[in-house]
């Protein structure tokens, strides 16, 4: 036990502390100067999932295994159950109360798709992999969440499920041509999913494709993202400076756009620093993921990696307009306990996939 | 326990990792060359819109300069208005509000629809005006019952006023909203909804009464809504203004004015050239002209064909008639033609050429000499003199006496009027001058043309001994005296004692106007308006007959007083009066009383 604490990767520890500590600045500042309501809130979170993080490290790798697919089954019948819920009463929702806090759904079972992959890939045997029918459960397990998030609606988690999912499937080492394949069915879909976005959704679309021409309706945020990071300049405006996000000029500065408050208060070294920063993180699974023995924890911390790798991307490319808004958050930054949540728990089953990391098999628990 | 396949399993999944970072490393690569484009090489760009956005410069108009006149009486200021406003956001129910807002005072049905409908459209803070100019008592009773009704709120604004009305309506103008070109004007480049002058001393001091605009610097949201004020910088009150007018000989003598159609009455202080009254009538009321809606009252401003908007004092142009006689007889006196010895025969008429020239009495008045003619306004006299003296040289003089001219005085939109001389006719019509039209001139009628304020300076020439007096409408502290004009002192003299006798002795043309209280001297006149037929000259009471009014002659009267050290002169016109003698000089008479009654 002790020597599981004192083998723990704590760069990867500190990075998460790193990151959360500058999310937690942004939301001071965010917040006119103030702890409250987002930086304590976040920070006393950190300081929780942190320690259940280390609690999950430490706890025995076999039972994660044999529990992988029951933790999916468990959030896919949450995520059932928000549904079911917009369906009989409140209208549409994200959100589920458990045990007294609100949680997401759709954040976690990205969590729980990784493990039920790693799972599965890790009792199949190599040249199994390449067999058809072995490709149905692991697009079972991606297109059952995928499909639930996609009617709840929320375009950007059903986006980045199916991207961790590609990611994953990629990892696993299934076959190019098949990944080739799927990617063009995908791409075909495209234009039938259009038909059933929501108005809201193509407005979102069309206003990324040209945000000044409606400057004040949907293409307002994305102009008002990069006026506050380009106003950053190099530098930034100093902290607590930023007068945009001050102004209330953003929307959702809290959450999805934290990034550009922090952009224009520490200008582009503060932001080439976070990414730096996330850079390093997901090096860190990555380097987690080729140093396992075993193929559960080899896609666990791949899947992890690429999981917070979708997260950033999406996240840094939507407010620089580098694509439509779709509403990701950036992990461990912006304000929100179900994605926190979410992220800090699978890198503690990344630290425990390290310290579990020359055991060969795990049948046999 | 070892697959056999694991090595080569291992060897792809690895192949795979390396290929996963690589992408990972690229989009890392993507995402951070994005933001060095937008926040080192654009970063001028955004960091300009990023200013744009926040601050705002708020104008604040400044308060418009009063106009006073010579005792310091308001004549022109600025009350306080209030407006009643509602802030949709500060209500939760707008309908709820306005109805009991209803209940304290009437809303039209459909004002109250378009308020809520307004509300939906523009923003939830944005206020949306629902009374305009309320009194007092409606303001009393919003203000008590204020805190019961939501998001209404009560606004101070200022509007311009004329405390009197239609009385200098003329001589200081209006105000109103700048058109398209005015906005253009350097005093008001930055301040478009400014209220500025737009006839009269309102116009002529626009610069002066303005004053300078302040501004403040806001910072707002998004939204536009004001967050903080950052900077302050206070306007400046324009200046006052004080006139020359005395208020209450103006009310006098347009309550004189007013028992006629159309008329004016200049009164000048011959020391300063001070002008004491300008009135004129019809007039208009400049605060029924600011107060919208105005449209009513400007339609039946425009439709009246006396023209209210006439300032009458510069801009009506009269045939002088036998005002100008005074003129006419210094040309003589100063050019040597006649002296008091100058004796004319007058038979009722004289011909020159093919035409007969007639006098007004149709029987003739005997031997004449200057005195006389003056007094009993004799035309053949006259006729007879110019005949020597020439059009030219009478010209000459009575632009010596300020007739022909544009003052240079804050008023605008003189008019000249005209001094016929030869070079004038030929550039105007490119024709030579006709002998008889000098005998027409000379009598002030043909084609000579004057304003009733050039009457009253010309007047006031004469009455200061050749003072080269000109009129002032700005009150001035500093005494000053006009410079003499020499040559004409001698003839002044003989003028001057023959207007004398025109009010003050038997057959004088104003006898009947003569004061036991003030004596005063001076001219009647009366100008045709019109060719009187030979028909009628035979018929012997032409003159006697009621004819239609806008036939009759215009009634002209001008004089100075006191006789001895004259302090004050006046011109009287009245449109279609008849006569001077009967109609002008009465008028005249009552406004001398009235100022030595001021005095005493």
């Amino acid at each position: 036990m002790l020597n599981k604490i004192q083998n723990l990767n704590y760069l990867l520890i500190f990075l998460v502390i790193l990151i959360s500590f500058i999310g937690a600045a942004g939301l001071y500042s965010a917040a006119g100067g103030s702890y409250s309501p987002w930086a304590s809130r976040h920070l006393i979170r950190l300081v929780l999932f942190i320690f259940l993080a280390v609690i999950i490290a430490l706890l025995n790798i076999k039972y994660i295994y044999q529990f992988a697919y029951v933790f999916f089954i468990l959030s896919l019948l949450l995520l059932l159950s928000v549904e079911l819920i917009g369906v009989f009463g409140k209208g549409a929702t994200r959100w589920i109360n458990l045990f007294g806090f609100s949680i997401q759904p759709s954040e976690l079972i990205k969590i729980t798709i990784i493990l039920a992959m790693a799972r599965f890939y890790h009792d199949l045997k190599f040249d199994e992999i390449k067999r058809i029918k072995n490709l149905f459960f692991p697009i079972l397990i991606l297109f059952l969440p995928f499909a639930l998030v996609v009617v709840q609606p929320d375009l950007g988690t059903a986006l980045s499920i199916a991207m961790l999912g590609i990611l994953v499937l990629f990892a696993s080492g299934i076959r190019i041509w098949k990944f080739v394949l799927g990617f063009f069915v995908l791409i075909l879909s495209i234009p039938l999913s259009l038909n059933y976005l929501q108005p809201y959704q193509k407005d979102r679309i069309f206003s990324f494709l040209n945000p000044e021409a409606d400057a004040l309706g949907r293409g307002y945020q994305l102009i008002q993202s990069k006026i506050a990071l380009g106003s950053g300049g190099l530098t930034g405006k100093g902290f607590l400076e930023g007068s945009q996000s001050y102004l209330q000029y953003l929307p959702e500065k809290q959450t999805d756009f934290i990034f550009t408050l922090i952009g224009e208060e520490f200008g582009f070294i503060g932001t080439i620093f976070i990414i730096l920063l996330f850079f390093l993180l997901i090096s860190v699974c990555f380097y987690i993921s080729i140093k396992s023995n075993h193929i559960f924890g080899r896609i666990l911390s791949i899947g992890v990696g690429s999981n917070l790798f979708i997260y950033v991307i999406m996240n840094i490319s939507m407010v620089s307009g580098l694509m439509p808004v779709v509403g990701i958050p950036l992990p461990l930054v912006s304000y929100g306990g179900s994605a926190m949540l979410a992220i800090i728990i699978s890198l503690g089953l990344v630290l425990n996939a390290e310290l579990n990391a020359n055991l060969k098999k795990l049948h046999n628990a | 326990m070892f697959y056999s396949d694991d090595k080569k399993q291992y060897s792809v999944l690895n192949r795979r990792t390396f290929f996963l970072y690589l992408l990972k490393v690229s989009f890392f690569g993507i995402v951070g060359w994005r933001l060095y484009d937008i926040q080192i090489k654009n970063s001028e760009k955004y960091k300009t819109l990023s200013k744009n956005n926040q601050i705002d410069v708020e104008i604040i108009y400044p308060l418009r300069g009063k106009i006073y006149d010579i005792n310091n009486k308001i004549l022109a200021s600025n009350t306080k208005v209030f407006d009643v406003y509602i802030i949709p956001e500060n209500t939760k129910n707008i309908n709820k509000s306005l109805n009991e807002l209803n209940q304290i005072i009437k809303i039209d049905f459909s004002d109250r629809r378009k308020i809520i409908e307004l509300s939906t459209k523009v923003k939830k803070f944005e206020k949306i005006k629902v009374l305009e100019n309320i009194n007092w008592s409606e303001l009393e009773k919003i203000e008590s019952n204020k805190l019961n009704i939501e998001g209404i709120f009560i606004s101070q604004d200022y509007m311009r006023i004329y405390q009197h009305n239609n009385t200098v309506s003329h001589l200081i103008g209006y105000t109103n909203k700048p058109n398209r070109e005015e906005v253009e004007l350097p005093f008001i480049a930055n301040m478009p909804n400014l209220e500025i002058g737009k006839d009269g001393i309102e116009k002529s001091f626009n610069p002066n009464l303005i004053g300078k605009s302040g501004q403040r610097e806001i910072e707002v949201n998004s939204y536009g809504r004001v967050i903080r004020e950052i900077s302050r910088q206070d306007s400046q009150k324009g200046n006052d203004i004080y006139i020359t007018i005395d208020l209450r000989i103006q009310k006098y003598a347009l309550s004189l004015l007013k028992e006629h159609k159309a008329g004016s009455a200049v009164l000048m202080d011959i020391n300063n050239g001070n002008i004491l009254c300008m009135a004129s009538t019809p007039s208009y009321n400049p605060n029924k002209i600011i107060q919208k809606p105005n449209k009513e009252y400007w339609d039946s401003i425009l439709e009246n064909e006396l023209s209210p908007l006439t300032y009458r004092c510069i801009q009506g142009l009269y045939a002088p008639g036998s005002t100008f006689k005074m003129v006419v007889a210094i040309a003589g006196i100063v050019h040597g033609v006649l002296d008091t010895n100058t004796k004319h025969f007058c038979s009722g008429k004289i011909g020159l050429g093919d035409r007969l020239y007639h006098c007004w009495k149709n029987n003739g008045h005997g031997l004449m000499n200057v005195s006389d003619a003056i007094k009993e306004s004799c035309d053949v006299f006259f006729y007879e003199i110019s005949k020597k003296i020439g059009i030219d040289k009478i010209a000459e003089v009575a632009e010596d006496f300020g007739l022909g001219k544009i003052y240079d005085v804050p008023l605008p939109n003189q008019k000249k009027g005209i001094i016929p001389s030869r070079d004038w006719k030929k550039k105007k019509y490119d024709e030579s001058w006709y002998p008889g039209e000098t005998l027409i001139s000379a009598i002030g009628q043909g084609f000579v043309l004057t304003n009733p304020l050039q009457l009253a300076v010309m007047t006031s020439i004469i009455a200061s001994n050749g003072k080269n007096v000109r009129p002032n409408i700005i009150k001035k502290n500093n005494d000053f005296e006009f410079e003499k004009l020499e040559k004409y002192q001698n003839a002044i003299k003989i003028i001057k004692s023959s207007m004398f006798k025109v009010v003050n002795e038997s057959k004088g043309t104003a006898y009947n106007s003569r004061s036991e209280i003030i004596p005063f001297a001076g001219k009647t006149g009366t100008s045709q308006v019109r060719r009187i037929t030979v028909a009628e000259r035979e018929s012997e009471d032409f003159r006697k007959k009621e004819v239609e009014w806008k036939k009759r002659d215009h009634a002209l009267f001008v004089g100075y007083m006191p006789v001895e050290k004259p302090k004050y002169a006046v011109s009287v016109v009245i449109e279609h009066g008849g006569s001077g003698a009967s109609t002008a000089a009465p008028i005249a008479k009552e406004i001398f009383q009235f100022i030595k009654k001021l005095e005493t």
